[in-house]
């Protein structure tokens, strides 16, 4: 099964108007230019979850098995979740940036073949794909802190109204690292219990699984780190940033550089 | 309680300490670094850590020190870093434990660091008094005693395993049973994701393959026969043969001595004795690719060989966690822990419970 190329340009085209919508925003800083992205921006997840949705059940399963649909995945879960943030706290030109990381992974996607192929038989249980759900839904909080890390710094130092003032980004910064860490502990849970049955041992010494530790154990970190008075702010935007880093190293670096039992071709 | 100017005592300032964020941090720190440097000696050094999975750590280790200290130092500094960080949760939770009335509200928070003590302990438990074994060779009908654990033995009742018309493999169906002193103790269809788990074992298949047990051949006046090693065959009320071993791949040296010498089907041969009434008619190796020896001709038993014999094996895991269910009472607590984590979350923001700076 192969998902349309068209549909699929049809939807980078969606998320490209909103990014260039928001562009607009923060040079003409007129509302209703945000709102207009914003629109694009529900308008594209819902094309996005319509052709997640035909997939899965194309395919019997959630393919999300090779590179194009992970990163097919991720850019629908990061999309979502900006449009959480987006209508609980009004953050219009943050959109840019994030609907700008959104683009880049859905720009890896586009020139990958669409096909699903089929299902390895160890790969055929609810495990996998809570697993899976969970994983990249996690990865697109991180990626959201990654993104209101890196504004929170630019705001520190322009101090502009177009950005959502510094008490707000650490907000929306801690709610994303919190949530992120909750769902990746999901994801966690769920890949021993799985690894438990498929290999009889719930945690396995491969560099996949030791780095998902590891990004495990920085996010949780991250969640004690914000009690530390002096590190709330700067410093939990910098280590926003070096733990989207450590994610991407585990999602991309591992799976593309190195070999692993998690491949990504 | 301690009156603000006395100062603390010494128990009090270690317990302090022993709870502090900053030493959680530190720690936590000290094993990330740790193990992310390991994790890429891990990587570029496959002849020391290839069998890594093979073993549970607590055997891996010291063969593993003796072959390479240098490249495996990192793995018990981590985990002493990640023990000393669980012994620091656990006095975290002990404190929070002991305010539990004013500071029930981080229920969630707590849940998860029972839980990560649940999985460090029961990680240390299995990697040190369990085992991993296998893959054992099995093909239906085997009985084998489980190793380390006396008076188990695990059969394998049968094996289908489920291929499609693409030849590619879908399922291993292994029909196995766990005995304990001549006693079923577990049965179960055991296929892919599906192992049979009792106390702490996990018996689960890893692959499959074929074997060439003997041949089948055509016997002039009674049709197709199948020799494999044992085989006994009836020729006519006076005669049999007698099959006492099958050789797929053998070779005969210049005394006479025949070898074996491989598994594949290349150079097949069977030693045979015919037995008449009166004893051993002829004894010897009838090599399938050279004529019928001339001692069973004359006793009139034609044989042409048709196609090799195979049996399917399965190839089983037997593996041994003992802290398997608390590793699992571990993640269930880490798991409610961050639901309830979530409520408070949005529950103490929306009140407004925790000031902004």
């Amino acid at each position: 099964m192969t998902m349309s190329k068209t549909l699929l340009f049809l939807l980078f085209a969606i998320y490209l108007m909103a990014t260039c919508g928001y562009l607009l925003h923060i040079i003409w800083r007129r509302t209703i230019v945000a709102t207009a992205s914003l629109v694009l921006v529900i308008a594209g997840v819902s094309l996005h979850t319509a052709l997640l949705v035909h997939r899965w059940w194309a395919a019997g399963y959630l393919p999300v098995t090779n590179l194009f649909a992970t990163l097919f995945f991720f850019s629908w879960a990061l999309a979502l979740i900006y449009l959480y943030f987006e209508l609980r706290y009004r953050i219009r030109a943050t959109g840019l940036f994030v609907m700008l990381l959104n683009l880049i992974l859905l720009a890896g996607a586009l020139p990958r073949d669409t096909a699903v192929s089929a299902l390895i038989p160890a790969l055929d249980t609810p495990l996998f794909s809570l697993h899976i759900i969970f994983s990249f839904v996690g990865y697109a909080f991180f990626a959201m802190a990654f993104s209101i890390g890196t504004l929170y710094l630019f705001q520190v130092r322009l101090n502009t109204q177009l950005l959502p003032d510094l008490p707000t980004l650490r907000k929306i910064n801690e709610e994303a690292i919190f949530l992120g860490f909750g769902l990746f502990t999901f994801c966690m849970v769920a890949g021993s219990i799985w690894a438990h049955i498929a290999w009889g041992h719930w945690f396995s010494w491969n560099i996949k699984s030791v780095w998902s530790v590891l990004v495990w154990m920085f996010y949780a970190g991250m969640c004690h780190a914000k009690f530390i008075r002096r590190w709330q702010g700067g410093v939990y935007a910098w280590l926003s940033i070096a733990g989207f880093g450590v994610v991407l190293f585990t999602y991309l670096g591992i799976g593309l550089l190195l070999e692993s039992n998690h491949p990504l071709e | 309680m301690l009156s603000g100017n006395r100062p603390k005592p010494f128990i009090l300032k270690l317990w302090t300490f022993a709870c502090s964020l900053k030493l959680a941090i530190a720690l936590a720190s000290a094993a990330t670094a740790l193990i992310m440097g390991g994790s890429l000696v891990m990587h570029y050094n496959p002849a020391i850590f290839t069998d890594m999975e093979q073993e549970i750590m607590g055997r891996w280790l010291p063969q593993a020190w003796s072959r390479a200290p240098l490249l495996v130092f990192w793995i018990p500094l981590s985990g002493l870093c990640v023990v000393m960080f669980a012994l620091n949760t656990l006095c975290c939770l002990i404190d929070w434990l002991s305010r539990i009335r004013v500071r029930w509200r981080k229920t969630g928070e707590y849940l998860i660091h029972a839980g990560f003590i649940l999985l460090t302990v029961a990680y240390l438990w299995g990697n040190l008094s369990g085992f991993r074994s296998g893959p054992h060779r099995l093909v239906a009908g085997d009985r084998m005693p489980i190793p380390g654990m006396p008076g188990y033995l695990l059969q394998l009742e049968e094996f289908t395993p489920q291929i499609e018309p693409s030849g590619r493999p879908l399922d291993m169906i292994n029909k196995v049973a766990l005995w304990k002193n001549d006693q079923r103790v577990a049965q179960k269809t055991v296929r892919i994701n599906h192992p049979l788990v009792y106390n702490g074992l996990v018996i689960l298949p890893s692959s499959y393959g074929q074997d060439i047990k003997g041949f089948r051949f055509h016997l002039q006046g009674s049709g197709f026969v199948d020799l494999v090693s044992g085989s006994r065959l009836p020729i006519s009320s006076n005669l049999s043969l007698v099959v006492h071993r099958f050789l797929p791949d053998a070779r005969q040296d210049k005394q006479g001595r025949v070898m074996k010498t491989g598994s594949r089907l290349n150079n097949p041969a069977l030693q045979i004795s015919l037995l008449g009434p009166s004893g051993t008619l002829w004894q010897g190796w009838y090599f399938l690719r050279q004529q019928l020896p001339e001692g069973i001709t004359k006793a009139g038993v034609y044989l042409r060989p048709v196609e090799p014999v195979m049996t399917t094996f399965s190839l089983l895991t037997i593996n041994r966690d003992p802290g398997d269910k608390m590793a699992l009472t571990g993640g269930i607590l880490i798991s409610v822990g961050v639901i309830f984590a979530f409520f408070s979350f949005y529950r103490k923001r929306a009140t407004g419970d925790r000031p902004e700076i």
